[in-house]
């Protein structure tokens, strides 16, 4: 009987040790986070970017939080069933989260190329229109996160993208852009998605550089 | 052993007791379901978003009196208290729509506004490059849109039924003093500023804010762009001249520094031009503009500007034999513009500064040399405050020093005359809804050479639609006569002008429909018997009025890779004025007016093909040999343009365009001898163009580390 009760509790101690090194705050994040680069429907993009707000509530001084709900915001401005005026709004919802979580952690590559990926988003939803006159601020942001961090492979994905369609544009060559996704495709391999996970670091987008890859062989 | 399992049930069950189940429904003010609103008990990670009938169910651990939020994209936040005591609870939720400064409905009234950010705009700032037939040149290209008439002997801006003086231009909110080149009578001008330097502008057709004033009909905003993207070098080598930019940006600050030389002589040798030209127009420019950021929110800009120019004309008088008339021209013209914005707390914002400029014509008339100088000092601040969302209180104080100078140096004789102006304005704008806003404004002011003041109301309101909006703009507008009466008569007092303004607008799926009709009643117009050059018995006798409507459509999605546009202007104005002693249609308000624009982009030869044809009903004119006052008319002005745009690198832009390439002998007025010649009547001289057409070719080069940059965005 001693002997059971003392297993009993030696087990309930050392799960609530384990359950320690969590915090409530990590564990709803990765729960998010898998929950945001796994979906794709509007309305689940926009649950997701409404836990991000909560949770961010909560956690004044992480940017993560701020930086996901942003990048939901952003996926949302992409989706091609949405029209102008709601692209718009969402992007413009990516915007000012982005630009709070830069406020907590400014000079992070992370941010900047999401900075970027807004603006290139607003091309999206209206390239007659933006095509000309922010195709130069895209470039120039995605130039400033890889200024900060050279093996960002985000940014190397996005700006090859970018890189892609201007080119296909004014008739040139892909070799530039093809070689920014290779690039990026390496260091996304490379990458330890588990370390990544635990430290709630960005690891979407590998799916974005095998896509373009593939189109570039 | 039991106990130990006994307790560990009981607090197993303790805790489910414990949950609370929410549920409900999120509506808006009208009923309609929201869905995807995010519904959180306050301070805790219990909560969830609403389906896509607005319901929502989640369960929650805390305990007690708790705070619900809910959120959504366009809505106002609520919060609410609930009672977690275990049992499940209902609630349901209405919020309100936010005001969407982006969707907003805006003052479409008398208001064309070229911005790559706003929705309801009829231009892009590129645009205003790219309009084959402009040349480049700001103002040309919004001749192409409606409320505008093209004058092709005068080249400035006419607004309906409004002669060019009745538009005030301005840069970052400061006036600019002859933004036009300098020219003789007759000979077109164009705005000294380069396009390339600003990166939108607010032209108004009429019932303008209360922010600007002295101008009956039309106000020209124009904004200095911010920071440029880059480093980078800019060449031009073109067949009038050429020049160079360097832009230097820091994290903080940029500097943009240049230099220009045009000299029409090389092109006039080659082009064979109808007018007699002694010594071709020519000029050079530099100018420098330094950006820097200050603080978080705020921007502070200087810009300066000079340029030195001029031109040799022989100008043939009717019915006299020989050249002419000896016109020379030496123009000096320096412009300066310190301005700035800053955020303060508590939702203020501050912006204004002070421009300068001073403009020097030596003009040499057959020998008789005369020199006029103009002079204009702009200082001006303005604090606006956002109360409560949706309601802005703007207050701004103005200061203008206006002088103008005329001397005859070889009588020793000059005159001259300096005028300080105080305005104070207030602008008060409401947004009822998204959907309704309207715009209040006072404007009012003092002048110490006429000691008079005035006080003028300005409205404005417009309404969303389903499809389009409707919009409505009143106001009084007045303005001084210009300088060169005053300096002869100093007492003169404002001319007065009333207008009313309503307009349709619809901009759906990259089309753009734009309807407007107005009516202008002029009053305290200034009348003198003789010329123009001797005016006597100067009074404010004259009135008058402009009526019409025009019409514009904008498509870029029907044809595919093509841009266009098509505009029609209709202004039946009749106005007493000058020497004329009744009512007559002024020879610069054509009764019909239009343009046809095309841009059409063909990748494969990466490159942009444009096109603009601009046309009118013909100019009034009075012919002595008859009776009456303007009795005749010109034919129809019409003018086509094209032009080629190729991007055979990148960083490398070859521009070509010609005007008027039918060739058409466009006329614009008739002169005619001041004394009847031998046969009796008067003779007659037509006032054409300088030449059948004109045409450009232009090479631009940029350097920088971005091999991708281009002048794209400045052609």
């Amino acid at each position: 009987m001693k002997k059971l009760f003392s297993v009993i509790t030696v087990f309930f101690l050392t799960v609530s040790l384990v359950a320690a090194q969590e915090t409530p705050y990590q564990k709803v994040m990765k729960k998010e986070i898998e929950k945001l680069v796994t979906t794709d429907s509007v309305s689940s993009l926009q649950a997701s970017a409404n836990a991000f707000a909560r949770i961010a509530e909560l956690n004044a001084k992480e940017w993560q939080p701020l930086y996901y709900q942003g990048l939901a915001y952003t996926f949302i401005g992409l989706d091609k069933s949405l029209s102008l005026d709601l692209k718009d709004a969402a992007l413009a919802k990516a915007e000012e989260m982005i630009k709070k979580a830069d406020a907590l952690s400014p000079n992070n590559s992370e941010i900047v190329t999401v900075q970027g990926f807004i603006t290139m988003a607003k091309v999206s939803a209206d390239p007659g229109s933006r095509g000309q006159s922010l195709s130069g601020q895209v470039m120039a942001t995605f130039g400033k996160a890889l200024a900060i961090d050279n093996k960002n492979p985000r940014a190397l994905i996005l700006m090859g993208q970018m890189e892609y369609g201007m080119s296909k544009f004014f008739g040139n060559g892909t070799e530039k852009a093809c070689g920014l996704a290779k690039e990026s495709l390496v260091i996304f391999n490379f990458q330890n998605e588990d370390a990544r996970k635990a430290a709630l670091q960005p690891t979407w987008g590998k799916s974005l550089a095998e896509n373009m890859v593939k189109g570039c062989k | 052993m039991k106990t130990v399992f006994t307790s560990l049930f009981f607090f197993l069950a303790l805790s489910t007791f414990a949950q609370t189940l929410i549920s409900g429904k999120v509506t808006d003010q009208k009923g309609a379901v929201i869905p995807g609103a995010n519904i959180y008990i306050k301070g805790t990670y219990d909560g969830t978003s609403s389906d896509l009938n607005g319901n929502f169910q989640f369960t929650t651990d805390e305990q007690g009196k708790q705070i619900i939020v809910v959120q959504s994209v366009g809505f106002k936040s609520k919060e609410d208290y609930i009672d977690c005591a275990g049992k499940p609870l209902v609630t349901n939720i209405s919020l309100n729509e936010s005001i969407n400064l982006l969707t907003a409905v805006t003052i479409t009234a008398g208001a064309m506004e070229a911005s790559d950010e706003k929705k309801a705009v009829v231009l892009k700032p590129l645009d205003i490059l790219t309009t084959s037939g402009a040349m480049g040149d700001i103002t040309a290209a919004f001749l192409t849109l409606p409320g505008t008439s093209t004058v092709g002997n005068d080249g400035r801006l006419f607004v309906r039924g409004g002669d060019a003086s009745e538009t005030s231009i301005y840069i970052d909110g400061l006036q600019v003093g002859n933004a036009f080149g300098s020219t003789a009578s007759n000979v077109p001008t164009r705005t000294r500023f380069s396009p390339n330097l600003f990166k939108g502008s607010f032209f108004s057709t009429g019932g303008y804010s209360a922010e600007f004033g002295q101008a009956l009909s039309s106000a020209l905003a124009l904004n200095s762009l911010d920071m440029p993207l880059r480093n980078q070098g800019d060449l031009s080598v073109m067949t009038l001249g050429g020049g160079f930019t360097q832009a230097l940006v820091g994290k903080k600050n940029a500097l943009t520094a240049s230099a220009n030389y045009f000299n029409l002589a090389p092109y006039q040798a080659v082009v064979k031009q109808k007018f007699d030209w002694e010594k071709s127009p020519s000029s050079w420019d530099s100018e420098v503009s330094l950006k820097q950021k200050w603080g978080k929110a705020g921007f502070i800009k200087g810009y300066f500007h000079t340029e030195g120019g001029g031109m040799t004309i022989w100008q043939k008088e009717p019915g006299v034999e020989g050249r002419g008339q000896r016109f020379e021209l030496n123009n000096r013209y320096s412009y300066g513009n310190i301005s700035f914005r800053q955020a303060g707390k508590n939702n203020w914002f501050f912006n204004g500064g002070a421009a300068f400029s001073h403009n020097r014509d030596a003009i040499t008339l057959d020998q008789i040399p005369v020199r006029q100088i103009t002079q204009l000092i702009h200082s001006k601040i303005v604090a606006t405050k956002d109360f409560i969302p949706g309601f802005a209180l703007k207050n701004g104080l103005e200061w203008y020093v206006k002088s103008y100078s005329e001397a005859l140096l070889n009588d020793g004789k000059k005159r001259e005359v300096t005028d300080h102006q105080i305005n104070h304005f207030v602008e008060a704008s409401y947004y009822f809804s998204n959907r309704l806003i309207a715009v209040g404004g006072l404007r009012s002011g003092y002048s110490t050479l006429a000691k008079q003041y005035w006080l003028t109301p300005r409205f404005s309101l417009a309404y969303k639609l389903k499809q389009g909006q409707f919009s409505f703009a009143a106001g009084k507008f007045k303005q001084l006569p210009d300088e060169k009466l005053r300096v002869l008569q100093t007492n003169l007092s404002n001319k007065e002008a009333t207008h009313y303004i309503l307009n349709y607008f619809l901009v759906n799926n990259n089309r753009t429909f734009r309807a407007e009709s107005f009516y202008k009643v002029y009053n305290n117009l200034v009348t003198y018997t003789g010329t123009a050059r001797e005016p006597q018995n100067i009074g404010q006798n004259g009135s008058g009025y402009a009526r019409g409507i025009d019409f514009f459509y904008r498509d870029k999605k029907t044809v595919k890779g093509t841009d266009f546009w098509i505009t029609y202007s209709f202004v039946d104005s009749k106005r007493r004025f000058a020497n004329y002693e009744s009512r007559i249609q002024p020879s610069f308000a054509p009764k019909h007016n239009g343009s046809v624009v095309a841009k059409h982009f063909i990748g494969k030869l990466k490159s942009q093909l444009g096109t603009s044809w601009s046309w009118n009903s013909g100019y009034t004119y009075t012919n002595p040999n008859s009776s009456g006052a303007m009795q005749n008319k010109t034919s129809i002005y019409s003018d086509l343009s094209v032009s080629w745009s190729w991007l055979p690198k990148p960083n490398v832009i070859i521009h070509a365009a010609c005007s008027n390439v039918l060739g058409r002998e466009n006329v614009f007025g008739y002169r005619y001898a001041s004394q009847p010649g031998p046969a009796g009547n008067y003779e007659s001289l037509p006032i054409g163009q300088g030449a059948k057409r004109f045409a450009f070719i232009g090479l631009f080069v940029t350097l920088s580390k971005d091999r991708n940059a281009n002048q794209l965005n400045n052609l």
